[in-house]
């Protein structure tokens, strides 16, 4: 094996094509997540965010209200990608990752409301998800919302984790936490951003971000 | 068996390193029958036992150092190219990062960051991109696990936070030489696992210097906490 060629990405998008687009402006999901000012990831704000200390906006929840706003953070991811596996846009390897990711989520989503269930709470009913016009057409469009969603997941992980008492679940968010770096980095492979990999530390964020990413796709409250 | 050198399995026995079993039997399968001695590495593992943060801390910059040197003799070999380099080039300035963040965190804790341990690769590990490529698709999960395992021992928020930051990116990694590798699709799990203390030793034991493979079949491995998804 001289030649190294990744087995995503090459099929049904132009890799060139989304390299040059990978987060260009446009994209109501990307304008509605630049205007919650999450994008970016910037040294500065990530030095202003440590200093912060973003699980400090976790803390006083309680685990339960942590992983029940998880909870619906999955669901979000999971519906966006089983709509979008479904869709026909994407086909051959790209399908079986983006397929891959959908069953993650939805693990993810089953693996809380279990906790949640556990815990004598109730889970929370999901709501009817928002997602841009036009974004289960076009793979690209895809991709964009996709790119925005994994690092609001990482971000949300990380940032509660610290805040968590029960040390299965702190075990278990950390795994999870882990899969969705795992998705930012195949979400850039499919989009042809080379590095993939090309952040040395994940971004841990503030609730307040957290939320105002999602808002926009309907979780409020 | 050469004392200092490890056999390594083709690319092919590293090729789908999907479950952690997976992982140690390839790993296994590299020269497996040696039984684990070395002193500095049972030091090591006592007082990761008897843990504490600063102890926490100095074993994962110990595995970030292995990885940074990793990656650094790598891009010195001269033999990558395309995506690969490109791939490595990143992966080895992360965890350059890496050494350098837990260091600041050990110094800034008032604790003393351990040295940086003399290594050892197998000896066509920089051979050939392929060579590169099988041994980082080794490396990563046992970063990920490691982090992962040490996670909830840890006590301090602060470093927990710091270690969570570091973790992802290990995962992060993963990824990307699973691509290169051919591993389809290169993010394949939905619950990263968490490795023991006991893993992580075993499978980095090899390029700490030791006379030999450990045994990494063996039950006594499986012996320490383990943690797992809800």
């Amino acid at each position: 094996m001289s030649e190294v060629e990744s087995h995503i990405g090459s099929v049904g998008i132009d890799r060139e094509y989304s390299r040059r687009n990978f987060l260009k402006t446009a994209g109501w999901a990307t304008a509605a997540i630049s205007a919650a000012g999450i994008t970016g990831f910037g040294v500065a704000e990530r030095y202003a965010n440590a200093a912060d200390q973003p699980y400090k906006s976790y803390e006083g929840l309680g685990d339960v209200a942590i992983l029940s706003f998880a909870y619906l953070l999955e669901q979000l991811e999971g519906i966006f990608y089983q709509t979008g596996a479904d869709a026909g846009i994407f086909g051959g390897n790209d399908l079986t990752q983006i397929a891959a990711i959908r069953d993650h989520e939805i693990a993810h989503a089953e693996a809380l409301a279990a906790v949640i269930q556990g815990e004598g709470a109730e889970v929370p009913a999901t709501p009817e998800f928002t997602y841009p016009d036009g974004v289960f057409a076009d793979p690209v469009a895809f991709l964009k919302v996709a790119a925005t969603f994994e690092p609001v997941g990482v971000g949300a992980y990380q940032g509660a984790a610290p805040a968590l008492q029960n040390k299965d679940y702190l075990a278990s968010a950390l795994s999870i936490h882990n899969a969705e770096g795992m998705h930012v980095v195949a979400i850039n492979i499919l989009s042809g951003v080379v590095p993939p990999n090309n952040t040395a530390f994940g971004e841990a964020l503030p609730i307040q971000k957290v939320k105002a990413a999602v808002a926009p796709f309907g979780i409020t409250g | 068996m050469d004392k200092q050198t490890i056999n390594v399995p083709s690319v092919e026995g590293f090729a789908q390193p999907q479950t952690r079993r997976d992982f140690f039997k390839a790993l296994a399968a590299a020269g497996a029958g040696v039984a684990l001695g070395s002193t500095a590495l049972t030091r090591k593992a006592n007082a990761q036992s008897g843990n504490g943060d600063v102890d926490i801390a100095n074993f994962a910059l110990t595995l970030e150092y292995l990885e940074a040197e990793f990656y650094n003799k790598a891009l010195d070999a001269g033999v990558l190219s395309g995506d690969a380099l490109a791939v490595v080039q990143a992966t080895a300035d992360h965890e350059n990062q890496h050494v350098d963040a837990i260091t600041s965190l050990l110094e800034g804790a008032g604790a003393k960051p351990v040295a940086k341990p003399e290594f050892t690769f197998p000896a066509d590990a920089f051979s050939s991109q392929e060579s590169i490529l099988g041994l980082a698709a080794t490396f990563e999960p046992v970063g990920v696990g490691a982090y992962l395992g040490a996670g909830p021992m840890i006590q301090s928020q602060d470093i927990l936070a710091a270690a969570g930051s570091i973790a992802v990116i290990e995962g992060e990694h993963v990824v990307a030489f699973n691509n290169l590798i051919g591993v389809v699709p290169p993010a394949n799990m939905a619950f990263p696992e968490a490795l023991t203390q006991d893993e992580v030793l075993a499978a980095v034991a090899p390029f700490m210097g030791m006379g030999g493979m450990m045994d990494t079949g063996g039950p006594a491995l499986r012996s320490g906490s383990t943690f797992r998804a809800v």
